[in-house]
């Protein structure tokens, strides 16, 4: 299936636009009128204009060639309007409305209307049953919520089973400074699901990470099988830890819950799983904005020996080592800093100082390290090392990631600095270790599966 | 031998019985203790002598899936060492077997001493979602009371089976523990990838290889549940 025409498109219709705000139809037409390309807004009883563009009666009678519908119309109406969709050689919809196969067995036969009428006219169809998709980088906000248009671009693909999470997920990397490639909420998944837009993604030059929300499906196997030949790294939330089976009967059709699997196919198949919201758009930074990790060895540099024991600490539990420095990088620490309060691993300066960065970069350039890891409490007078960490991770092609703890306005500009350079910044010693967690994983499960087909 | 998978079919029956489980395992290089399959006390005698003292005896019928809960307790009777051991088990299996209305054999079994080792869950199953699978636990509490089990979507390579015994919490305990010798983890890891391509390779809903008694020399599989897909 092709996708390109849904999350690409050109010109977009909006079936059911409305002029009554709080309408759907009025909030996605609110939404659609952002992007840059054409917006048709059609309606056979709608008469004049809204948001200055001119009503039109049905899809078929747009005098353009229309790439994506957001279908703003009742479920009943839905098979009807993707038939009419398909007719004008509409190639992408969103589908709204809920009461399909998530509501019992009328709407699993109305679902299966539409799937048959956008099979007919190849019809790529997001929903239904969900918020919706939006793509910051063209403007392009095919969702009913408002704010949307906030969410920024970035190089991190949202793709989540409930359109409610994937608005969850977009707000939070607002709300973190970050971006997104694209957001998805695939609904019911009527003939658009978690391959489709994994493949579609992990061929977007946009998108270097992709994050996945996953409540269950029928296509699990699927699912792992698509991620592990993605180039694009996935990571994954799946939810549903508590729905296990009863494990009071020892064999394995009751030990064996939805979870289970998808927790350890992921793992088997190269996605690092998280547990929760914040974890996930964390991973996804991380593994989106860092060059491959080659191995599970971190190298932490600290300011501060609190943050650093919890680093240490979160880390190990993760899966990653914390192996001892090389010989000529303790030789360096000293040179740089002699005395250093602790040049082991981590390695602890006692606080901020001028040659902070210098520190940073010398771990940063021990081969015994595979990640690096620091901790900063924002000093004022000093600010981040931004010169030294500008560039690094790509020079010694590894990932180098940043936490910090500070007054928000205080540390403004520097974060803008880091920002602008490409350093992965996370708000606590916590999430800075998960996220180094999750990238440990990662270079686990993938150095796995390069030793396998090395051996071919 | 036949195929006990289609000799199961032939018959219009999805559960296969122990010995033809234990078939299916042993043919997919799983060891399985001794046995011999008789239909009264007399048969059952032989077999004892010709497996070696001492043995255990079983329900042998495919209406019987749970042995060990079965009948009170008569459906499994361990640590038999002489003939009229054997005979007083056949006889409490015949009795409680009449009582039920089914037919039933007994399996005769070469006994293991499963305190030489540790008894470990190996299962398979075909899931909706995600095709076979296959399960690795710890018997006992570390499996019912600590849900300590490992999963993988099957088939899988060998390092994959080592490595889902060796995510186990309680995993250590197969190294040696409090001086008891190691055991044999890769026998084990061979029996969980055997599973695991069993599942993938046969039209198996469920298998349970449970026990299998992991010992310093090898992993032998003590039971064998086996049931097809619908057909």
């Amino acid at each position: 299936m092709n996708l390109e025409r849904l999350f690409e498109p050109e010109a977009i219709a909006v079936v059911g636009a409305s002029r009554t705000e709080g309408k759907i139809g009025y909030e996605a037409m609110a939404n659609a009128v952002e992007f840059g390309g054409r917006v048709y807004p059609v309606n056979p009883s709608g008469e004049g204009t809204v948001f200055g563009e001119r009503f039109v009666e049905s899809v078929t009678d747009v005098d353009d060639e229309v790439d994506l519908a957001l279908l703003c119309v009742p479920g009943p109406a839905v098979p009807d309007v993707v038939m009419e969709c398909g007719e004008a050689g509409i190639g992408g919809a969103v589908v709204y409305a809920s009461g399909f196969a998530e509501a019992g067995e009328e709407g699993e036969a109305l679902q299966s209307e539409v799937v048959s009428a956008a099979a007919e006219h190849d019809v790529a169809l997001l929903g239904p049953n969900t918020s919706g998709f939006v793509v910051p980088e063209t403007d392009l906000y095919a969702s009913f919520a408002s704010g949307v248009e906030e969410v920024r671009p970035g190089n991190v693909a949202v793709i989540a089973q409930s359109g409610g999470i994937a608005h969850v997920l977009a707000f939070r990397t607002l709300r973190e400074d970050r971006g997104v490639s694209a957001m998805v909420g695939l609904g019911n998944r009527a003939n658009v699901g978690f391959r489709e837009t994994v493949e579609y993604f992990d061929g977007d030059d946009r998108t270097d990470a992709v994050v996945l929300h996953v409540e269950g499906t029928e296509r699990g196997r699927e699912l792992l099988e698509t991620c592990r030949e993605a180039n694009t790294p996935v990571v994954a939330y799946t939810v549903g830890k508590s729905d296990v089976g009863d494990f009071a009967e020892s064999h394995t059709g009751a030990l064996t819950g939805d979870h289970e699997l998808y927790e350890a196919g992921f793992r088997q198949y190269g996605v690092p799983t998280v547990d929760s919201t914040e974890a996930l758009v964390d991973a996804g930074v991380a593994l989106a904005d860092s060059p491959e990790p080659a191995g599970p060895n971190v190298g932490v540099v600290t300011a501060q020996a609190g943050p650093g024991i919890i680093i240490a600490d979160r880390v190990q539990r993760g899966g990653g080592a914390l192996p001892g420095l090389a010989a000529g990088t303790q030789e360096r620490l000293d040179d740089i800093l002699p005395g250093v309060t602790y040049e082991g691993n981590p390695v602890d300066t006692g606080r901020p100082m001028p040659e902070f960065g210098e520190v940073v970069t010398a771990v940063a350039e021990d081969d015994e390290v595979d990640i690096v890891l620091v901790y900063e409490l924002f000093e004022e007078a000093l600010g981040f090392p931004v010169d030294e960490l500008d560039g690094l991770a790509d020079r010694v092609d590894k990932p180098v990631l940043f936490a910090t703890e500070g007054v928000e306005a205080d540390m403004a500009d520097d974060l803008a600095a880091l920002s602008e350079a490409g350093v992965p910044v996370f708000a606590s010693p916590e999430r800075g270790a998960e996220a180094v967690a999750a990238l440990v994983r990662y270079a686990e499960t993938n150095e796995r599966s390069e030793e396998v087909s090395a051996d071919v | 031998m036949s195929d006990p998978v289609e000799t199961a079919r032939e018959e219009g029956r999805t559960t296969l019985t122990e010995a033809e489980g234990k078939a299916l395992l042993s043919e997919a290089g799983i060891e399985t203790p001794a046995f011999r399959v008789a239909a009264d006390a007399d048969g059952a005698v032989d077999a004892a002598e010709a497996v070696g003292y001492p043995v255990v005896v079983k329900v042998s019928s495919p209406a019987v899936t749970h042995k060990s809960e079965w009948a009170d307790g008569a459906g499994v009777a361990v640590g038999l060492e002489s003939a009229d051991a054997v005979r007083a088990a056949v006889e409490r299996v015949e009795a409680a077997a009449d009582e039920r209305g089914i037919e039933a054999d007994v399996l005769v079994e070469e006994a293991r001493d499963v305190d030489a080792g540790t008894e470990v869950i190996v299962g398979g199953l075909r899931d909706p979602s995600f095709g076979p699978v296959v399960l690795t636990g710890l018997g006992g509490v570390f499996t019912e009371i600590f849900e300590d089990t490992s999963h993988r979507i099957a088939p899988i390579d060998a390092a994959e089976a080592r490595a889902a015994v060796e995510e186990l919490r309680s995993a250590p305990l197969l190294q040696g523990y409090r001086g008891s010798a190691p055991a044999d983890v890769g026998a084990l890891a061979d029996a969980v990838k055997a599973v695991g391509d069993l599942v993938a390779e046969r039209d198996i809903a469920e298998i349970d290889a449970n026990p299998v008694l992991v010992t310093s020399d090898g992993a032998v599989s003590l039971d064998a549940l086996v049931v097809l897909e619908e057909a």
